[in-house]
């Protein structure tokens, strides 16, 4: 039972490396902004390693935006580039926007064949669907449903925060407002799987501009028992947040493991 | 009779203010705001007084053009502006040139209530469209005695000076 955990963790682990080939982010052009009359923002979402360089355009059709009374704002114009897509939205009430990418499900299904070490995978078949379509022989096959949020929050005057969780997979709940980070101040963010604080979430941090310094400063973190990071931020700045966590599920029909991962933009005020 | 004692009661808390608040404070503020050279624009400027806690207690100075450029006083936005559009309204104030400005204030705060003693910082954010930002913070005690503070220069304020006097 132990050995079969372990390769279970192993799986994960394999999957987790695959699954995050790339980095993925939405950029506003302001995360701040003072206007009575509404205001414009441009927002770039790609995939890339580089932070903040984009590198390959995104479905920013998919991208979800929140606004502060909870209904869904319809974005301008679009247009995806070959390195990045853009999307032009306008603010029109004071308030919290989100921006949010993913949260759908997307299902995994590994297996191997016996006398043979390689592992092959199923793309978007769940456990419930794996049975009819595992060739003949397949052992130690595993399914993970995988959630990955890729967010940011864009507050025009007043912040503001009602925004609902899923409960479904890893999630971040902002503690301290993220239009309220500041540089040399203590910062916290929540982060909870399938509803409930979850400890131990391993947590990056990494500054813009990472392609001209050597050393990309990552600032790593793992969340308490109460599913907190706590950070203080000597720079000002633009920073991508990431985070992952997986774990081995009972009782879903659907998978053996659920796992998270979330991309988070934010930026860090001067102080 | 209830008229003499309501003017009664009016004229104690009349007398009551004067005497115990120390009303008579005054903040002075000598700002300098240096000439610079090349394309410049007037800066933005807030100059606002936290208590020992950082929470805003009164804005002194708001020189600021429309609201589309509030945000870029980013500490004064962040802690006091976005949170309380009455103290916006009340405080609109046109930009000023580089030059040296004398600016008096009574020790009150926002809601016009005298200041008790304690610890505070003055804050003075000035912002400069294609120029630079300065952040000013001068911790100051409000204790019955006149102080003065020559306040730090850097690229956005030149020698300048807070006074407290009682």
């Amino acid at each position: 039972m132990k050995i079969n955990k372990f390769a279970l963790g192993a799986v994960a682990l394999l999957f987790i490396a695959q699954a995050s080939a790339h980095n993925r982010w939405i950029l506003p052009s302001h995360f701040n902004l003072s206007n009575d009359k509404g205001e414009w923002v441009m927002v770039d979402v790609t995939a890339s390693n580089e932070t903040f360089n984009v590198d390959k355009p995104m479905g920013a059709d998919r991208m979800k935006i929140t606004g502060p009374n909870g209904e869904s704002v319809r974005p301008g114009s679009s247009y995806r580039g070959h390195r990045k897509s853009v999307v032009d939205i306008h603010l029109e009430q004071s308030g919290t926007y989100q921006l949010k990418m993913g949260g759908d499900p997307s299902y995994w299904t590994s297996y191997q064949l016996k006398g043979d070490d390689k592992k092959h995978w199923l793309r978007g078949v769940s456990k419930s669907q794996r049975q009819a379509q595992l060739p003949q022989g397949a052992i130690n096959e595993n399914t993970m449903e995988s959630y990955a949020n890729v967010l940011t929050y864009i507050t025009l005057n007043t912040p503001t925060n009602s925004f609902k969780t899923t409960n479904k997979g890893l999630e971040l709940v902002p503690v301290t407002h993220p239009s309220d980070i500041a540089q040399g101040e203590q910062a916290q963010f929540k982060f909870i799987f399938n509803g409930q604080p979850q400890a131990g979430v391993e947590v990056e941090m990494v500054r813009e501009g990472v392609r001209y310094r050597n050393d990309p400063n990552a600032l790593k973190l793992i969340s308490d028992d109460n599913g907190i990071i706590s950070f203080t931020l000597a720079h000002a700045g633009r920073y991508l947040l990431m985070a992952e966590h997986q774990s081995a599920v009972k009782n879903n029909p659907e998978a053996d493991e659920v796992g998270g991962q979330i991309f988070l933009t934010f930026e860090a005020v001067l102080d | 009779m209830n008229k003499l004692i309501m003017l009664l009661a009016l004229l104690l808390s009349l007398l009551g203010f004067s005497a115990a608040s120390g009303a008579a404070t005054q903040f002075k503020l000598e700002l300098n705001l240096p000439a610079q050279s090349g394309e410049y624009h007037n800066p933005y400027v807030a100059a606002w007084i936290e208590d020992d806690k950082g929470q805003s207690v009164r804005t002194l100075v708001l020189w600021r053009d429309g609201a589309k450029w509030l945000k870029d006083i980013r500490r004064w936005w962040r802690k006091v502006g976005r949170k309380d559009q009455s103290i916006v309204d009340a405080m609109t104030s046109a930009t000023r040139p580089a030059g040296h400005y004398q600016l008096n204030f009574k020790a009150l705060d926002d809601q016009k209530q005298s200041l008790s003693a304690g610890n505070y910082v003055l804050r003075i954010e000035i912002v400069r469209e294609n120029g630079g930002r300065s952040m000013t913070k001068q911790p100051f005690i409000l204790n019955g005695d006149s102080h003065q503070y020559p306040l730090a220069k850097s690229y956005e304020i030149a020698q300048s000076l807070f006074i407290i006097k009682e």
